[in-house]
């Protein structure tokens, strides 16, 4: 899908470049990033945003997503929020959660329900429960991806390794675990930055 | 927990409390939601809980989709769309007043503070959940080895995480695990 040109001229002086999305606009490309999005929406809404809209710069764009992954919830449907929202407040945010999220959902659904059709053949019995063990790989693997990018000083580590004893070892509510930690950690790296 | 009440309200009140300590994203609370679907409810069943995972992987769309697929299992489809929006409706809300704050406010001290405080508890939740997923799993030699090979996979290198669940479903198919 190529955008328009008209979409893609350089904005009047002043103007950010979202002011002048529409609503259409807005929900085909979080539509597309969330259809195009096999094993993971963050290159496909990279692209869409900074190349093919220039809704932002690389710099913007980084910058956004470093808030996105610092605040709660899924990072792709913060950034849906926070783009919907500049261009078009809440409805906005509203339209650009839901190309993300709901029309990737009902494909997913019916994945689901044809999978369940298949279930109790032995070939579809293994395929899946060879692709799960491969999936729990993959959520280690983000794991030591994110760790080696972070390298957290001691403090951090040991930060990290209460949050995976208390929720994956001890199976505390993660609810208590997270609000704990997150007090601790929040007093200590706001000490050591002043 | 509300004694009698729906299975939809109990979703409701579940996700949207995970919603807003979700950092890291719905991969750092997959212990929580297994806890709670799987040994306090026993809506499915450990095993039931990690397919459903891979099957969410493997469709496109973003990875917090499982919730989704986790209220379908429970409720149909208000199942679905309820688990979704508590999911993620909590946690939008939080994003638009932040981000709305953030425009006007002097954030050059406290977002690299929320970064470095909160990234470690993040990879702690991301790393549960893995352990979390593997336990489900089949947990024959050939399963861990595919479990071992996605790990080292994803973290080292640049292929689309979705060609590795791929593969695996075939190695799986043709009976070597």
């Amino acid at each position: 899908m190529t955008p328009p040109l008209d979409d893609v001229a350089p904005p009047p002086a002043g103007r950010h470049p979202l002011d002048g999305v529409t609503r259409g606009a807005l929900f085909a490309s979080f539509l597309k990033m969330g259809l195009l999005g096999f094993g993971g929406v963050l290159p496909w809404a990279r692209r869409v945003v900074v190349d093919e809209r220039r809704w932002f710069s690389d710099r913007e764009f980084a910058e956004t997503m470093g808030l996105c992954q610092v605040l709660p919830g899924p990072n792709v449907v913060n950034l849906a929020v926070i783009v919907g929202s500049r261009s078009h407040g809440p409805l906005g945010a509203l339209l650009a959660v839901t190309g993300i999220l709901f029309v990737p959902i009902a494909v997913m659904l019916a994945m689901a329900i044809f999978y369940a059709e298949v279930a109790n053949h032995p070939l579809a019995r293994h395929a899946i429960a060879a692709a799960s063990a491969a999936a729990a790989g993959l959520i280690v693997g983000t794991a030591v991806r994110l760790f080696i990018k972070a390298r957290p000083p001691l403090r951090g580590v040991l930060t990290g390794g209460a949050a995976f004893i208390g929720v994956g070892v001890l199976h505390w509510p993660l609810v208590w675990v997270a609000l704990a930690l997150m007090a601790a950690s929040i007093a200590a790296e706001w000490r050591a930055s002043a | 927990m509300i004694a009698g009440a729906p299975v939809v309200v109990e979703l409701a009140l579940r996700f949207a409390a995970l919603s807003l300590v979700a950092i890291g994203g719905i991969s750092a609370i997959l212990p929580e939601i297994h806890r709670v679907v799987v040994d306090v409810q026993g809506w499915m069943t450990s095993a039931e809980f990690a397919d459903l995972f891979a099957l969410a992987q493997l469709a496109p769309g973003p990875n917090a989709m499982f919730v989704s697929l986790v209220g379908w299992k429970v409720a149909g489809l208000p199942g679905a769309l309820v688990a979704t929006a508590a999911a993620c409706g909590p946690s939008s809300v939080l994003c638009y007043g932040f981000a709305r704050w953030a425009e006007r406010a002097q954030t050059t001290r406290i977002l690299p503070v929320l970064r470095r405080a909160l990234a470690p508890i993040a990879i702690g939740f991301i790393l549960a959940s893995g352990y979390t997923l593997a336990q489900g799993a089949d947990r024959s030699p050939g399963s861990l080895a595919l479990t071992a090979v996605g790990a080292v996979t994803l973290a080292f290198t640049r292929v689309n995480p979705v060609w590795i669940l791929v593969a695996a479903a075939i190695v799986g198919a043709a009976g070597l695990t």
